[in-house]
């Protein structure tokens, strides 16, 4: 295994064109660490499949610097370290779930013996024991993914490569693969998906990447694309006189200047970034108001103007910025409110 | 060797999951059984104890041995498992190539440690399964019949295991390349037998053209001793008439060996279905045992072709040499082609369809 740390993918410029001058990846430069899951994140169309492929030698790159678990893109014995369970994958329909699996075991070199007794593990493991003997054909779809991802571990891989993993997968389905992909990071597996669905995503990656048009356009740790665009929500209240204090409140967090025109009238709603902000009223007759989405240099003056006038600070909770909200940033046009069309043009 | 034997095995389960082989297997072994219930005696064949009184075909002309091998070869192996049960492994296997490039298999068959050629080869044998299969069981059957019928156990018969296979392989390729490029099952099986159809007619085209070649040759011969035989009896006896018939016959000669030559070019090229075939009947029958119908005056001889042609019998076109002789040089000059120039120029066709197919299976993007 290769230690923690360690990269085990670095693209330095991967790109690839295909005829009509299509171009599905532009210079693509990324890095996966050792043992982490690393999400590539992207519309339809944006190339992450094709830059799966390319790594796996079904697509062959215009360009491709770089190396997998230290050799060149394009090594295919390397391959026989890695996992793969394609989009809308299909096994042989004629194939068990157990001879489906040995089946791309054997293509990956694994002997006969091991093939029998990982089978059978890994079946289990996706909860498939009971229909490993059943031709795949009888399967739904939930269980012929789950049967692709026994096949694709079947090789004892260190790099992990799942395209839409969760595709047709019901709930319950979905929080075992989910369980199934941080088990493989606890053995010291990396893991690299291919999602669409954020909130996943969200919940289980290290690292992501974002794909648009076939051009990384925001690659970093989880924790630290959450920071970078977080945000603050302050919750103050005030008793039945304090007008001033609302408007100075008010005013420090940027609704304007308009806002003191409310004068006393504290119960009334305010405007605030273009939405009218109404107070709750509490048992005792208090009003209370929700400041949401300040950012840092706002949060800390409304704190003190808060405070300066009497008001009871209720919370001020530092709120991260999912990364749905990161990614319809990144994605989408803010002028037109689409997302751009699929590759990444001529 | 995993991978390679894997594939093998899979190509087994596809074919044993899909009802044509079963089916095939079947027809294979009643065709066996109906070899196997016919019989020869003075009269005919017999059939379940029944005798069709066949003049040609007795137990006076062939032994028992030779009746079920030639059965063998003209029933058994060049009409069933030459022509139908080709066309019934084709059928069957048509899908496997466009099968494993399409998406949701392709990415999972090239992912691995293994070149896309050795894949394809790999791939490729696996198709051969059908046929191979097929063969050893019909060979295996036909055996015991004709060492238990005729007498004569002939182990020779098990070439056909290796020629049929061959033979089966040359469409085979075509196959699998019409498969990678169309990716379609039936594009490819419709492609693949009217390639086939072209190699029927190129081989028909040679034979015919080689036969009347043969029988110009013979027919100028005829002429020729016909000519020295009217003037040795007679030498003021006029044979204007014969000389103008020579070189008529000749013009046409040449015209035939020239259509016979570039014929037999394109011929060269192409896999050689029927004769790959017939080399089992040359390995395993002795050259024709036609009754010799005597040293039939030429006059004779045409004035029967004459009547042949009013009756609408097919011959050579031949008006004086005699038929037999045409048959048997044609036959000599048919079993003159070396086994070499047989099989190497088809198995070069095959290598060359075979690397085409690699080459654009290596460089396709899935």
């Amino acid at each position: 295994m290769v230690s923690q740390n360690q990269n085990v993918i670095s693209l330095e410029s991967v790109s690839k064109v295909y005829s009509g001058n299509t171009h599905a990846l532009r210079d693509v430069s990324l890095h996966v660490g050792a043992g982490e899951i690393f999400g590539l994140l992207g519309p339809n169309g944006a190339g992450k499949s094709t830059l799966v492929k390319v790594l796996l030698t079904v697509v062959k790159p215009t360009v491709a610097r770089g190396e997998m678990l230290g050799k060149p893109i394009g090594d295919k014995k390397t391959l026989a370290r890695v996992g793969y369970l394609p989009e809308q994958h299909r096994l042989a329909p004629y194939l068990t779930a157990r001879q489906a699996v040995e089946f791309l075991a054997a293509l990956s070199g694994v002997d006969r013996v091991t093939r029998k007794k990982r089978a059978a593990e890994l079946l289990d493991r996706v909860g498939l024991l009971k229909w490993m003997d059943r031709r795949v054909n009888v399967f739904s779809k939930g269980m012929r993914q789950r049967a692709g991802l026994a096949a694709a571990l079947m090789n004892d891989p260190q790099i992990v490569f799942l395209d839409e993993p969760t595709d047709g997968v019901d709930p319950v389905g979905r929080v075992e693969i989910r369980d199934l992909l941080l088990q493989m990071r606890r053995e010291g597996r990396t893991v690299f998906l291919n999602s669409h669905l954020l909130g996943e995503a969200e919940q289980i990656c290290d690292r992501v990447a974002i794909l648009v048009q076939g051009r990384v356009v925001k690659q970093g740790r989880m924790d630290d694309l959450q920071k970078e665009g977080s945000r603050q929500e302050l919750t103050v209240r005030w008793g039945g006189s304090g007008a001033s204090a609302v408007a100075n409140t008010a005013m420090s967090v940027g609704v304007g200047a308009e806002v003191a025109a409310h004068g006393a009238a504290t119960a009334r709603s305010l405007p605030f970034r273009g939405m009218q902000i109404a107070p709750t009223v509490t048992a005792d007759g208090k009003h209370q108001y929700v400041f949401a989405d300040l950012d840092a240099a706002a949060a800390q003056p409304a704190l003190d103007a808060a405070r300066a006038a009497g008001g009871e600070i209720i919370s001020l909770i530092p709120m991260r910025q999912r990364l749905e909200e990161l990614f319809m940033k990144i994605v989408v046009d803010p002028l037109t409110g689409k997302a751009p069309p699929p590759g990444a043009g001529s | 060797m995993t991978a390679f034997t894997a594939i093998l095995v899979d190509g087994y389960r596809e074919l044993v999951a899909k009802n044509l082989f079963t089916l095939s297997m079947i027809l294979s072994l009643l065709v066996v059984a109906v070899i196997g219930i016919g019989g020869l005696n003075e009269q005919g064949v017999t059939i379940l104890g029944f005798t069709i009184e066949v003049p040609f075909v007795n137990s006076n002309i062939f032994t028992p041995a030779d009746f079920y091998k030639l059965m063998f070869n003209s029933v058994g192996v060049k009409f069933w498992l030459g022509w139908l049960a080709c066309l019934l492994a084709l059928v069957s296997s048509a899908g496997m190539f466009p099968e494993m490039v399409s998406s949701g298999v392709v990415e999972n068959m090239l992912s691995r440690p293994l070149p896309r050629w050795r894949l394809y080869i790999y791939k490729f044998t696996a198709g051969l399964l059908f046929t191979s299969l097929q063969m050893t069981v019909f060979c295996m059957a036909s055996f015991l019949v004709i060492g238990l019928r005729g007498g004569a156990w002939e182990p020779g018969l098990f070439l056909a295991i290796p020629l049929v296979t061959l033979l089966y392989s040359y469409l085979f390729a075509m196959s699998a390349l019409l498969g990678t490029i169309t990716r379609s099952a039936i594009a490819a099986l419709l492609l693949t037998i009217l390639f086939w159809g072209f190699l029927f007619t190129v081989n028909s085209a040679e034979f015919l053209l080689n036969g009347f070649r043969i029988s110009s040759i013979k027919e100028c011969e005829a002429i020729q001793a016909l000519m020295e035989k009217r003037k040795k009896e007679n030498p003021e006896v006029d044979v204007s008439d014969l000389e103008s018939e020579f070189d008529r016959n000749q013009s046409a000669l040449s015209n035939l060996a020239l259509w016979h030559r570039v014929v037999f070019a394109v011929k060269t090229v192409f896999p050689k279905t029927d004769e790959t075939t017939s080399l089992l009947q040359r390995w395993t029958l002795e050259a024709s045992n036609m009754k010799d119908e005597g040293d039939d005056d030429a006059e004779e001889v045409a004035a029967t072709a004459q009547k042949q042609r009013r009756r609408g019998e097919t011959s050579f076109g031949n008006s004086r040499a005699k038929q037999r002789e045409v048959n048997l040089a044609h036959e000599a000059d048919q079993r003159s082609r070396g086994v070499g120039w047989i099989l190497g120029t088809s198995v070069a066709f095959e290598i060359f369809t075979l690397g085409l197919g690699c080459w654009l299976f290596s460089r396709r993007d899935f």
